[in-house]
């Protein structure tokens, strides 16, 4: 059998163009009759032109369940000649058609002695933090013995995974347009448009500037995976204790009211994706542990996606953290949240050779997971000198400071 | 049997004792009398289905622990085992309290926590048993070392049986106590049985001369006559006190019930009950006091009353709280023992 | 602060623990004149006289037990067993009397009794066990078990304070071969574990003479991060101390010196398998000696006694599961 073709349902068997200038032809003599049994390419007809007697091959294989013209008729280029009935379903010759499917069976046994997660055979740690991240395990590679699946493995995963958990910087430096988009010529949906009167508001009432530092996260990473959570409750942890120790920036600006607080309620950005933006608070902030922020961060998170926040819980932030996950973005200028003072935009972590003080003392190259803190903060309320001590406590305080 | 003693013990029936007033005299039936009078109750609750476990008492043997807790004073301390509920009587315990103990009701002794006469109220003085009887008397001695250590007047006393004579506590203690010569005084209740082993199977020589063997007096007492019990423990304790050291006193009685209430006792021979009968403590106690113009009826009468009374009391108390059983494992902080009633008219001379 | 051996620490507690309280008293074989088998009581007697540092009978059962009776007339007895495995001849006095004594009764028996534990120095059947297993058995007792000098001192004071009968386990083979910082005067320890060092890749879980075993097991393996947790109370198990470490670390070694069946370990590893299930990245695994008396001879009771290679080794296989 040539050909791979596998065709059920009815066939019409037409006649071809012999020559360029042709457009008809005259059915010489049937060699099939109506009933017989005919394989791709066997000859079905003979016909005629001006030009040239020809032998036409069936086009599929099957049954001839109808005979158009008679012989000695005439019709135009194009026509059915025949029809043939096809697919082996009728016949009980029993020649199987090409292209089934295989058949399937159990060997998934056989199949578990390699590849990812020996068997699927997850611990109980495992499967909680993957639970916790929304992971999907087959995706994770294993490195435990057999190739089983380790903590370190799903923990490695959840750094790199773009997990929907993740929450993202209401400035996109560029947008992603998806299919279903808008029509062309619609308009913004009421939440898109309340976003951007919020945030057109804050530019033009806020002298807003913004000041950048770069990270070293590599004891972020270490303790963010020994306690199988992601760098954002750490920052956060940081960010809390230096807002304590510079409260300037964690204040209020009304028009001429300027209110210091003691207390930080932590305003995390979260992204609905395409519906746009919302910042639930996190309220005392400054008494939770990374483990509790980062408990609290999800529920917060999980909840904003449902649509179950209350209204107490998206008012009343000191302080605003944005961070847009790990899209490889450098740096942002993020916009501050009225009345609030000040925001901290966290980008991706990425590995970069950076210059470190080598074991006798002289400079020498290392490759460290680096990432750039960018504080927008309102001039009226603030200098810069501060602005940048205040992200220098940050990154004391994520580099080894005291926790 | 031989009789080794450093202090001469004598009484004659018909001579008033030395240091007993009259009023003593009638105390010890009246505290012979309660004891009975309890535990043929608690047998008889216990018939009824409202004593858990089993039940053991002291029947016929009332004289053994009356007559040396009467000697005792108020901030010496007792270590009582089960045939001695007199002497609990004695430093205070109340009727309705034991009652309740044995039923395991929330208000006895142990609050449910140990049962039958396996407690020992420490505000009067008294350290609990356990079942390995002669470990007592090591606690005993160790009270008494404490005693010494402090340079106190005070004397510690243990009961403990002709079986607990086997066991390697007994030998122990009293090599302990004879070595640093503490103010315990240790009685030995030989009411010839230790459950169905006589004490012709228990030991070869009487447990009386051990006491020589370990440096200090043993003494042998008719532990049917109070009285006589009474001025045994008297005189042990005088010389505890007095720095001489520790005393064996042998009371020799009969178990005149089974081991326990599920014990019919059949090995024991018949005439031996009868024997002993004749001796019964009460009834010669009774006869004394009756003798002096006390009316013994009335008296029994009150008893009976008494723990009438009590055992209403006791049958009304209610049951443990089930939240409760596993509380008080480790102590929070320190308690410290009280001191018992000590009725003897001697105190207060 | 000063660098004190185990021995000296012990002994620093007691002596610190009977000049500030009259009531402490130490009572054993051998204690006085002798100064103790083990010197732990040398020169108390010419401080405290042999009314507070009592020579007494050869009766580990009597020693126990005028103890109880000591204390429930308000000292506070320390009693030497001469080595822990002696205790079995007070076990009764220990197990029925003093350690049931509160429930039943509402007595408390402010008792401490010392035992002198271990091996690894061929003391053979009689001189070298862990005993502590069966009074973690048995309820009313506390049992506690330190590994460095600082605590021997600190547990053994709070112990002498407690109003329960505290079994203190003293490591013999830790008596001179460790120093370390003590501090001077009064020094008082919770019953609580001790992180040995922090880590969070693998946790051994070790007490006694095991902490330092799995300490220089687990000092350089293959770059690992790993915890050490020093139980040092049995009897209170700090329970909290051992589930945040499993949370944190999620695989788990726990060594034992005591035979194997029934040690401090086995109670360990069934909480970690209750409570600590959904932290866990790999089996409990178990380090102990076999159910064997310890035996005499130098090659046969290294055989047997959890060292430092069989430690490393266990780790190490877990590490990489």
């Amino acid at each position: 059998m040539s050909s791979s073709r596998t065709e059920t349902g009815v066939v019409d068997v037409v006649m071809p163009q012999l020559g360029v200038s042709v457009v008809e032809g005259t059915v010489v003599e049937w060699r099939k009759a109506v009933g017989d049994r005919v394989e791709t390419d066997e000859i079905v007809v003979e016909v005629s032109t001006d030009k040239i007697d020809t032998e036409i091959p069936a086009p599929a294989a099957g049954v001839v369940s109808e005979l158009l013209v008679g012989a000695g008729e005439t019709v135009a280029v194009g026509m059915p000649l025949a029809r043939i009935e096809a697919g082996d379903a009728l016949t009980d010759d029993g020649v199987p058609a090409e292209g089934q499917p295989p058949a399937s069976g159990g060997d998934d046994a056989g199949a578990e002695a390699t590849g990812n997660g020996a068997g699927r055979r997850l611990s109980p740690v495992v499967q909680r933090i993957a639970a916790d991240h929304a992971i999907d395990l087959s995706e994770v590679e294993g490195t435990g013995r057999d190739g089983r699946i380790r903590k370190q493995d799903v923990l490695a995963h959840v750094e790199t995974a773009q997990a929907p958990l993740h929450t993202e910087s209401p400035f996109r430096p560029e947008s992603v347009p998806k299919p279903e988009s808008a029509p062309v010529g619609g308009t913004l949906s009421r939440m898109r448009r309340t976003i951007g009167e919020h945030m057109k508001r804050s530019l033009e009432t806020a002298a807003t500037c913004t000041t950048w530092i770069e990270v070293d996260m590599s004891r972020v990473e270490r303790e963010r995976a020994a306690l199988g959570l992601t760098a954002l409750p750490l920052v956060a942890r940081a960010t809390i204790d230096a807002l304590r120790e510079h409260p300037q920036l964690n204040a209020w600006l009304e028009d001429e009211r300027h209110t210091v607080h003691d207390d930080v309620h932590l305003g995390i950005a979260v992204s609905l994706d395409e519906d746009g933006l919302i910042v639930p608070v996190v309220r005392d902030a400054h008494d939770l542990s990374p483990e509790g922020l980062g408990r609290r961060i999800r529920d917060l998170a999980r909840r904003a996606r449902a649509g179950e926040l209350t209204a107490d819980e998206v008012r009343g932030a000191t302080f605003t953290l944005t961070n847009p996950g790990q899209y490889g973005a450098l740096m942002a200028t993020p916009v501050i949240s009225q009345p609030q003072v000040a925001i901290l935009d966290i980008e991706a972590i990425i590995k970069r050779p950076v210059v470190v003080a080598g074991p006798d003392g002289e400079d020498a190259i290392a490759i460290r997971p680096m990432c750039v803190l960018g504080l927008s903060w309102d001039h009226r309320a603030l200098d810069g000198v501060l602005a940048a001590r205040f992200l220098s406590a940050v990154r004391r305080r994520l580099e080894g400071g005291p926790s | 049997m031989s009789v080794t003693a450093s202090v001469p013990v004598d009484h004659r029936r018909d001579e008033p004792p030395e240091h007993l007033t009259r009023a003593d005299r009638v105390g010890l039936l009246r505290h012979m009398l309660l004891m009975r009078a309890v535990e043929e109750r608690a047998m008889t609750l216990y018939r009824q289905g409202k004593v858990p476990g089993s039940f053991y008492d002291g029947h016929g043997q009332e004289a053994v622990s009356v007559g040396p807790a009467w000697a005792m004073a108020a901030a010496d301390r007792l270590c009582v085992l089960h045939r001695d509920l007199g002497a609990h009587l004695v430093r205070g315990v109340q009727p309705a309290t034991i009652l309740a103990q044995y039923m395991g009701r929330a208000a006895g002794v142990t609050r449910g926590r140990d049962g039958n006469v396996h407690f020992g109220d420490h505000r009067t003085g008294c350290v609990g048993m356990v079942s390995m009887l002669p470990d007592m008397m090591l606690v005993a001695t160790g009270l008494a070392m404490a005693f010494k250590l402090r340079g106190q007047q005070r004397c510690a006393l243990t009961w403990f049986g002709d079986g607990s004579s086997s066991r390697g506590d007994f030998h122990e203690a009293l090599n302990w106590a004879g070595v640093q010569r503490l103010p315990v005084v240790f009685v030995l209740e030989n009411n010839q049985w230790a459950y169905s082993t006589p004490t012709r199977l228990q030991f070869a020589v009487d447990p009386v001369e051990r006491a020589a063997v370990y440096g200090f007096p043993g003494v042998v007492v008719d532990g049917n006559d109070v009285e006589a019990m009474f001025e045994a423990m008297r005189i042990a304790r005088r010389r505890a006190v007095a720095g001489e050291g520790p005393t064996l006193i042998e009371a020799m009685t009969m178990r005149m019930h089974g081991h326990a209430a599920h014990d019919d006792q059949r090995y024991v021979p018949a005439d031996q009950l009868a024997a002993w009968r004749e001796r019964d403590p009460i009834d010669r106690q009774a006869a004394r006091v009756a003798a002096l113009g006390v009316d013994v009826d009335t008296l029994r009468a009150e008893v009976t009353a008494q723990v009438d009374e009590a055992a209403r009391e006791a049958l009304a108390s209610p049951m443990p709280d089930p939240a409760d059983a596993t509380d008080g494992v480790f102590a929070t902080e320190e308690v410290a023992m009280g001191d018992g009633a000590a009725p003897w008219s001697g105190w207060s001379r | 602060m000063s660098t004190l051996t185990y021995l000296q620490a012990i002994s620093d507690g007691l002596r610190t623990e009977m000049r500030d309280d009259d009531r402490v008293f130490v009572m054993g074989q051998d204690v006085g004149a002798f100064g103790g088998a083990f010197k732990v009581t040398d020169g108390f007697l010419d401080e405290f006289g042999a009314d507070r540092v009592m020579d007494t009978p050869l009766a580990e059962s009597g020693i126990v037990g005028t103890a109880v009776g000591a204390a429930v007339a308000g000292l506070r007895p320390v009693c030497e067993m001469q080595f822990a495995d002696f205790v079995a001849c007070g076990f009764d006095q220990l197990v029925n009397v003093a350690g049931k004594m509160h429930y039943r009764q509402g007595l408390s028996v402010n008792i401490t009794v010392r035992l002198p534990s271990g091996g690894g120095f061929s003391g053979g059947p009689f001189h070298s066990q862990n005993p502590e297993a069966w009074f973690m058995h048995a309820p009313g007792l506390k049992v506690v078990a330190p590994s460095t000098p600082e605590d021997a001192k600190g547990l053994l004071t709070t112990a002498i304070r407690d109003p329960n009968p505290v079994v203190f386990c003293e490591h013999k083979n830790l008596y001179r071969r460790v120093k370390g910082e003590v501090p001077a005067g009064e020094h008082a320890t919770p019953f609580t574990a001790r992180v040995a060092r922090e880590g969070d890749d693998l946790v051994v879980i070790a007490y006694g003479a095991m902490v330092h075993t799995a300490l220089e097991a687990t000092e350089d393996l293959d770059g690992a991060r790993v915890m050490v947790l020093d139980l040092r109370s049995l009897v209170p198990l700090d329970e909290e101390a051992i589930l945040a470490a499993v949370h944190r670390c999620s695989k788990v070694v726990v060594v034992d010196e005591a035979n194997q069946t029934c040690a401090a370990g086995a109670q360990v590893a069934a909480l970690i398998a209750q409570r600590a299930f959904e932290d866990l990245d790999g089996p409990v695994v178990r380090v102990a000696t076999p159910d064997v008396p310890i035996p005499f001879s130098p090659p046969l009771e290294q055989a047997v006694l959890p060292d430092v290679e069989r430690v490393r080794e266990a780790c190490r296989e877990l590490l990489a599961y």
